[in-house]
């Protein structure tokens, strides 16, 4: 006798059975069961719920043993267990339904096993110039997981979409290799983490799980800046998981080498894989932005419009959402569309915001943010380049910015001479010009200085 | 099978048992009720396939035996009945009901037919006051989310810890938290013990906690939980309540809770809920209401296009910052009116963080409710 496969043993026995019961029994009872297991002549039938495995176990269990033993004579018992169904992932179940301007729970979108939100996916991911250089690293990690480009490193300015860049090859990857164990995780979470587990005493439980991850995505990582501890664990896990091939995704929003307090050895591996940055989107991109959420939200929005929107609007994409929410909520109260003049007076708060001046306390501030600093004498008069490089870029900024005279900077430094300003401006200038690596910085910088 | 019983018991055990019936198109058997004469005892079984509740009744048991019987035609015919004693007999698959005054029988059907409600081991168990656990359940139910996109937070979380019970329910907006402290609360098992029951279950588990004293009893498998409440006369279970848990991984709803705010507000409870309302008449299609806070008062305002606008002042003692907030104010309703006391507290952390609404020197219930974005 030909040996049948457990799928087609089991066939045989529901064929069997159906001809003997009602049609109502037979899908009461024996819809979804399955085979799991057999061994040592004993068959192991899963079935959904615990009604099912009563009834099958009581009611049919001589008749189902009668049928199987005609078809595999060895099977000596069978027993039942439940087995709920597994619910199939997919990442289409994403409803867009931002009408609603009731908050909900942000926890509750995330998915529990990666703690990816299946809203961010690669589809509605608009690439340009400015980001196309990150999302062609993430698709060649999407095919090969932990063979190439190890770690990605994507940084770029607040609201470009680093996050959903980074959690749509997250979630691209787990419909594409099942078997992966795929975790996304902000560093600020990560810092708790750590710091909970050395004060509960389960470091090792940590790194452990850490350890059994195929997939790791860190998002905001200039967040351990200084946070020796989690560094050191850090270090380590990044180790184990890099010498045994497993993809690490980190986001920034500044370059490896510019991220203050963090130790050189973990410094160089985070450069030691693919560095990409995002940039600022140009006007057509942002355009296609603003269209494409406009269409996720089944709101019109004439050419014009869009135009004069994403011309007013040009550093930050979730400052673009943030003004179509506007005009769309506007537009539901009123209950008649608005035409470019209503948007213009509805956007002119945020965009007047936009172009408004800064003061100089403001970028230096932010500077002195930016790199991390924590003294302020020295940031004034050291000479080493740590201190000497902020304070000229501050400098140069409230020359550019704000156009501040030379002399009025220099008052601001301690009573510098005008020359000295002059000097540190020009110096600026010309590594702006020269060093790409530094030009980004000082956008990443304006970028901060405006957006907040 | 033949067997006496007294009509107020059997009225007791038809109202818990018949209330899962009558629902079933494709298995019609579901629609009846199973009825078993034991020694000494009337037995009545229901189930839908996801819950089966069995009842145990003291009666005269003179032959045993068992049918189904369609249950809403019993249960009309035995409502109806104000004598003090029934008869009950079977013969042939007919069920004939006999009192002093009163003869009927209706069609019955045999029993092999009827779904086999689970056993369960009945080693360890959770023990609590009925009345208690009741008490936080209707507080809880009605909260959870009707949408079945996500079955894990469609249902009631039961957590059962060594020393304290939390119930907890959401529908994604809000979030409600009881807690149940009590000194004849006993959890025998070594782990704290979770689980997911669906509204309809719950809302059977209130039904059946309704009326009853002292403990009920919970047992836990796996995939399946069992309540169990005792005779008032006798060391006997009155009612088994048999149900599938909701399967998946509640969400780390603890973290939701926020732990700080920028801003507290006591206030009285009957006043706030009395100009919620009275703003909820003017708060549009999204039910919208602003609450703000002016040094010690609560400003609560709402506007609708069409009809007109409200404003309403309440006196209130306001702590940290000030704040100007939008919520649905059935929201804030559900939130206010499950406080035993008068005295509210309201935590907010900013115009787009979850509120806190609890009692204030009480630290059993928990409201968390999201803002409406501006």
């Amino acid at each position: 006798m030909k040996v049948m496969t457990q799928e087609q043993i089991w066939q045989s026995v529901l064929a069997q059975i159906k001809l003997n019961v009602s049609s109502a029994n037979f899908a009461t009872w024996f819809a979804n069961t399955r085979i799991s297991d057999l061994e040592e002549g004993v068959l192991t039938v899963s079935v959904p719920n615990s009604f099912s495995k009563e009834w099958l176990e009581q009611k049919y269990k001589t008749d189902i043993l009668k049928i199987i033993r005609s078809v595999d004579s060895s099977i000596k018992d069978i027993e039942y267990i439940i087995a709920p169904l597994k619910k199939s992932f997919s990442t289409n179940t994403v409803k867009i339904n931002k009408e609603e301007e009731q908050l909900g729970f942000s926890e509750f979108e995330k998915d529990e096993e990666t703690n990816l939100n299946p809203k961010y996916n690669l589809k509605n991911l608009i690439i340009g110039p400015f980001n196309e250089m990150a999302h062609a690293a993430g698709e060649a990690i999407i095919d090969n997981p932990g063979e190439v480009y190890n770690p990605l490193f994507v940084y770029g300015g607040v609201g470009l979409g680093k996050t959903h860049l980074i959690q749509g090859i997250g979630n691209r990857i787990r419909s594409l290799h099942l078997n992966k164990k795929i975790r996304y995780i902000p560093a600020e979470k990560l810092i708790t983490d750590v710091v909970n587990s050395i004060r509960e005493n389960k470091v090792e439980e940590l790194k452990k799980e850490f350890k059994s991850i195929d997939v790791l995505i860190i998002d905001d990582i200039q967040f351990i800046s200084g946070k020796t501890k989690t560094q050191e664990e850090f270090f380590h896990i990044f180790n184990v998981l890099y010498q045994n091939n497993k993809q690490i995704i980190l986001s920034s929003d500044k370059h490896p080498g510019s991220i203050g307090a963090l130790t050189d050895r973990l410094k160089s591996r985070f450069e030691g894989g693919m560095i990409a940055d995002i940039g600022m989107p140009d006007l057509e991109t942002r355009i296609a932005i603003l269209k494409q959420k406009a269409e996720e939200r089944n709101f019109n929005l004439s050419s014009s419009a869009l135009e004069y929107i994403a011309s007013n609007i040009q550093k930050n994409v979730r400052e673009l959402e943030g003004a179509l929410n506007k005009i769309i909520i506007t537009e539901k109260i009123t209950k008649k569309p608005a035409t470019l003049d209503d948007i213009k007076k509805q956007l002119k708060n945020i965009i007047s915001v936009k172009t408004k001046i800064t003061t100089p306390e403001k970028i230096i501030n932010t500077i002195f943010d930016f790199y991390n600093l924590d003294n302020q004498e020295l940031f004034v008069n050291s000479r080493k380049k740590e201190f000497s490089r902020p304070r000229q870029l501050s400098m140069y900024l409230l020359k550019k910015e704000l156009k501040l005279s030379y002399s009025a900077i220099g008052r601001k430094f301690g009573g510098k001479d005008h020359t000295t300003v002059m000097h540190s401006c020009s110096l600026i200038e010309r590594e702006y010009a020269e060093n790409q690596k530094f030009s980004q910085e000082v956008e990443m910088v304006l970028q901060r200085i405006y957006s907040e | 099978m033949k067997l006496t019983i007294l009509t107020q018991d059997l009225k007791k055990g038809l109202s818990f048992t018949e209330r899962l019936t009558g629902k079933n198109l494709t298995l019609p058997i579901l629609n009846n009720l199973l009825i078993e004469a034991l020694p000494n005892f009337l037995k009545i079984s229901s189930t839908d396939l996801e819950t089966g509740i069995e009842w145990w009744g003291l009666s005269k048991t003179e032959e045993e035996g068992k049918i189904t019987i369609p249950a809403r035609i019993l249960v009309q015919v035995i409502n109806n009945i104000s004598d003090e004693k029934i008869e009950i007999e079977v013969k042939n698959d007919t069920l004939f009901i006999k009192t002093k005054t009163f003869k009927t029988q209706i069609k019955g059907y045999t029993s092999d037919d009827f779904p086999i409600i689970p056993k369960f081991s009945k080693e360890e168990f959770i023990e609590v006051n009925a009345q208690e656990l009741k008490d936080c359940l209707v507080d809880v139910v009605d909260i959870a989310s009707l949408s079945q996109i996500r079955p894990e937070i469609s249902g009631i979380y039961f957590v059962f810890k060594k020393d304290v019970v939390n119930l907890v329910a959401t529908d994604s907006f809000r979030l409600i938290e009881r807690t149940l402290k009590s000194e004849t609360y006993k959890n025998s098992f070594d782990e704290d013990i979770k689980f997911i029951l669906s509204q309809k279950t719950t809302k059977e588990i209130i039904n059946i906690l309704q009326e009853k004293s002292g403990l009920v009893k919970i047992y836990y498998s796996e995939s399946q939980i069992l309540f169990e409440t005792n005779l008032n006369e006798i060391d006997h279970p009155e009612i088994n309540l048999i149900s599938r848990q909701i399967e998946g991984n509640y969400p780390a709803y603890k973290e939701i809770i926020p732990k700080e705010h920028k801003t507290r507000v006591f206030i009285d409870k009957d006043s706030l809920i009395k100009q919620v309302k009275l703003a909820g008449l003017f708060a549009g299609k999204i039910n919208e209401i602003k609450i703000k806070t002016i040094e010690n008062n609560l400003e609560i305002l709402s506007q609708d296009i069409e009809l007109g606008e409200n404003t309403s002042v309440v006196e209130a003692s306001v702590e940290g910052e000030a704040i100007e907030v939008s919520f649905n104010y059935k929201f804030i309703l559900d939130g206010l009116t499950r406080i035993k006391s008068n005295e509210a507290v309201l935590d907010f952390q900013g115009a787009s963080s979850a509120g806190v609404i609890k009692e204030k020197n009480n630290e059993s219930y928990t409201y968390v409710v999201m803002p409406i974005k501006k």
